[in-house]
């Protein structure tokens, strides 16, 4: 992935003061496990976490570019098959591991109160961060998390499932 | 490692458009030169160097009022320190790899297109956005009005140079060594990779995408034999220098050392497209030479005719230059897509190898018409494609006005025009010249200056 990568560097540089546009499904690399996620949680539980994060390549010229604009895109869904409570879903983005959790998300979404059986799309709104310092790197760490909180109740069970996540990374200049 | 096969490889095909012509036959420090196309209407250069009948022609402009030597004024130069000072080069941008700002294609550019002359119409460049659309199932780059550089055809870069040519001699007879170098570098882009950057867009699953190279280099030296001499004289007699000129030389060549490298760099995709990372692809032969003195013979020939104010001459240089290299080691390279590294296993410890130098020629013609006009024309094969230059000049009192265009070796016409003024002794030439060396579709401008001594 870096070798194709840094080859496609090379066509950028070729294009005077134009933009390289990347647009990456990041969904698409991500394992089924990790965009399917099956929850149970007592009740009666203020926050409970179910995340992952994962690494991925960026080309290598990043760490040395100017990011115009980084626009992220995620959608998901909550099947709630029991219990009632609320999920809230984050998206975050790192440098290391170790941070990818401790910042703020760049992407949101709180799904209303949930009773089973009910199910929800989480459709965020479109951010744009300008000037992104996190992806001036050739490795950029992805999370994402479901903070589930359930009512005094049964368990809340049920199924969150990543339906989108896409990144539009644009690189003004200078890639090498 | 994997990085650099697949970034090269490309890089390569990138910069294609820009990627030297064989300068001696375009490139000159006279700015009279450019303005008329490139070509010259003097015996020295181009002439002597590919006609050996020249060697008998007195070596002196046919040009009624021609300086005897001119030097450039580098106002290029100028503008580059300007931009670039001295004293700040090592924190330039241009020249720190480490810098975000640092460009490859434009410091390559900077090598293959010396600032010496003044730029007064850059070569735009695309602008457009390239955009890459990355996911497990799907890799397609969109170049936009980029495609446009990707070449369609075998490109390279390559020259014969002659870096010696020393002997005494007798009666048009000369004996002597000459010392050569020649290279030559084709890059031919797989058709797959072809369709990929320019109609598909769209990458496929275990598909290779290549570009096939073979480059070859070799230098060493020749004692040679020649002969120039004037067989007929013309009408204007003895005082003229009138007449039918023939010249020969014959080469045995002493190779020194030589390299050669075949074989395809690319990637393979996987399957999804880019569900693993796509795998270098690198699977050639090099040639080397174990020990100098490959042997060869060739030979040069040329005419020269001169009758009045006509002139015209033709030259071939290393007919039948081929050599036999005795002791060759053939080595086979290619990645291991097992351990990931480029692995080399020798195939022939020693073996015999052939090499050619490849022929090259001119074909030169001037007429001065009277009344201080003078055209002329060259065809010049300095080993990668032809150039053909035609220009005139019209002098009248101290001022001279010319212009001329060129066939370059991409075959894309070029076009010159200036002009002079002489003040005594001195003179000043001013000669724009259309170029398409850059990296660009468009031809830029360049603006030659030049004093010229009489």
């Amino acid at each position: 992935m870096k070798a194709l990568a840094a080859a496609l560097l090379v066509f950028v540089a070729a294009c005077g003061q134009g933009r390289a546009i990347f647009n990456v499904d990041v969904l698409s690399f991500l394992s089924s496990s990790d965009s399917l996620k099956r929850y149970s949680v007592p009740g009666g539980i203020p926050q409970a976490d179910s995340a992952f994060a994962r690494r991925f390549y960026l080309p290598p010229g990043f760490g040395k570019s100017a990011i115009d604009s980084v626009s992220a895109t995620a959608a998901a869904s909550v099947i709630d098959t029991s219990g009632s409570g609320s999920v809230r879903f984050d998206v975050f983005f790192a440098k290391t591991q170790a941070a990818v959790f401790a910042g703020t998300p760049y992407v949101t979404a709180n799904s209303r109160a949930l009773v089973a059986p009910d199910s929800v799309a989480l459709l965020p709104p479109t951010t744009v961060s300008l000037a992104d310092t996190v992806f001036n790197t050739d490795t950029v760490w992805v999370g994402v998390r479901a903070r589930i909180s359930t009512n005094i109740g049964p368990n809340m069970a049920g199924r969150f499932r990543l339906t989108t996540l896409r990144l539009r990374i644009v690189v003004a200049d200078k890639l090498f | 490692m994997r990085t650099g096969v697949v970034a090269v490889a490309l890089a390569l095909l990138v910069l294609a458009p820009l990627l030297p012509r064989p300068a001696n036959a375009q490139f000159s420090f006279d700015a009279r030169r450019y303005g008329m196309g490139g070509v010259s209407l003097s015996r020295d250069g181009n002439a002597r160097r590919y006609n050996p009948a020249y060697r008998a022609v007195k070596n002196k402009s046919h040009v009624a009022g021609a300086p005897r030597f001119s030097i450039p004024v580098p106002l290029g130069l100028i503008q580059f320190f300007k931009d670039h000072p001295i004293n700040k080069m090592s924190h330039d941008p241009m020249f720190s790899p480490d810098s975000a700002a640092f460009n490859p294609i434009a410091m390559m550019n900077l090598v293959l297109n010396p600032p010496i002359f003044l730029e007064v119409k850059k070569a735009p460049t695309p602008t457009n956005d390239v955009n890459f659309t990355l996911g497990r199932n799907q890799l397609v780059i969109d170049l936009g009005a980029s495609k446009v550089l990707i070449p369609e055809q075998d490109f390279g870069l390559g020259t014969t140079s002659r870096l010696l040519d020393a002997g005494f001699g007798a009666a048009g007879f000369n004996v002597g060594v000459m010392g050569f170098i020649q290279y030559d570098v084709t890059f031919n882009l797989d058709s797959t990779l072809r369709n990929f950057l320019t109609k598909d867009s769209t990458a496929l699953p275990n598909t290779a995408y290549f570009v096939n190279v073979d480059g070859t280099a070799q230098a060493g030296f020749a004692p040679t034999v020649s002969y120039a001499g004037r067989l007929l004289r013309g009408a204007g007699g003895d005082d003229t220098d009138d007449g039918f000129y023939v010249g020969g030389a014959l080469h045995y060549y002493f190779g020194a050392t030589y390299a050669r490298g075949v074989g395809p760099a690319g990637f393979t995709t996987g399957n999804p497209v880019l569900g693993s990372a796509p795998t270098p692809l690198l699977n050639g032969n090099f040639y080397t030479s174990r020990k100098p003195f490959g042997k060869g013979v060739g030979g040069d020939v040329g005419v020269v005719w001169i009758s009045g104010p006509f002139e015209v001459g033709a030259g071939v240089n290393d007919i039948g230059a081929e050599l036999t290299w005795d002791h060759t080691k053939i080595q086979h390279f290619f990645y291991n897509t097992t351990t990931k590294q480029i692995v080399d296993t020798v195939l022939v410890t020693d073996t015999t190898s052939k090499t050619k130098l490849p022929i090259t020629y001119i074909a030169n013609a001037a007429l001065q018409m009277g009344t201080g006009t003078t055209v002329g024309g060259d065809v010049i094969n300095s080993g990668r494609g032809t150039v053909i230059h035609v220009g005139a000049e019209q002098r009248t009192g101290p001022f001279a006005i010319r212009g001329g265009v060129s066939r370059d070796q991409r075959k894309k016409m070029q076009f010159g025009f200036g002009g002079g003024v002489r003040l005594g002794p001195i003179g000043l030439d001013v000669g724009f010249w259309t170029h398409s060396n850059s990296l660009s579709t468009q031809r830029a401008i360049t603006m030659a200056t030049s004093i010229s001594f009489y």
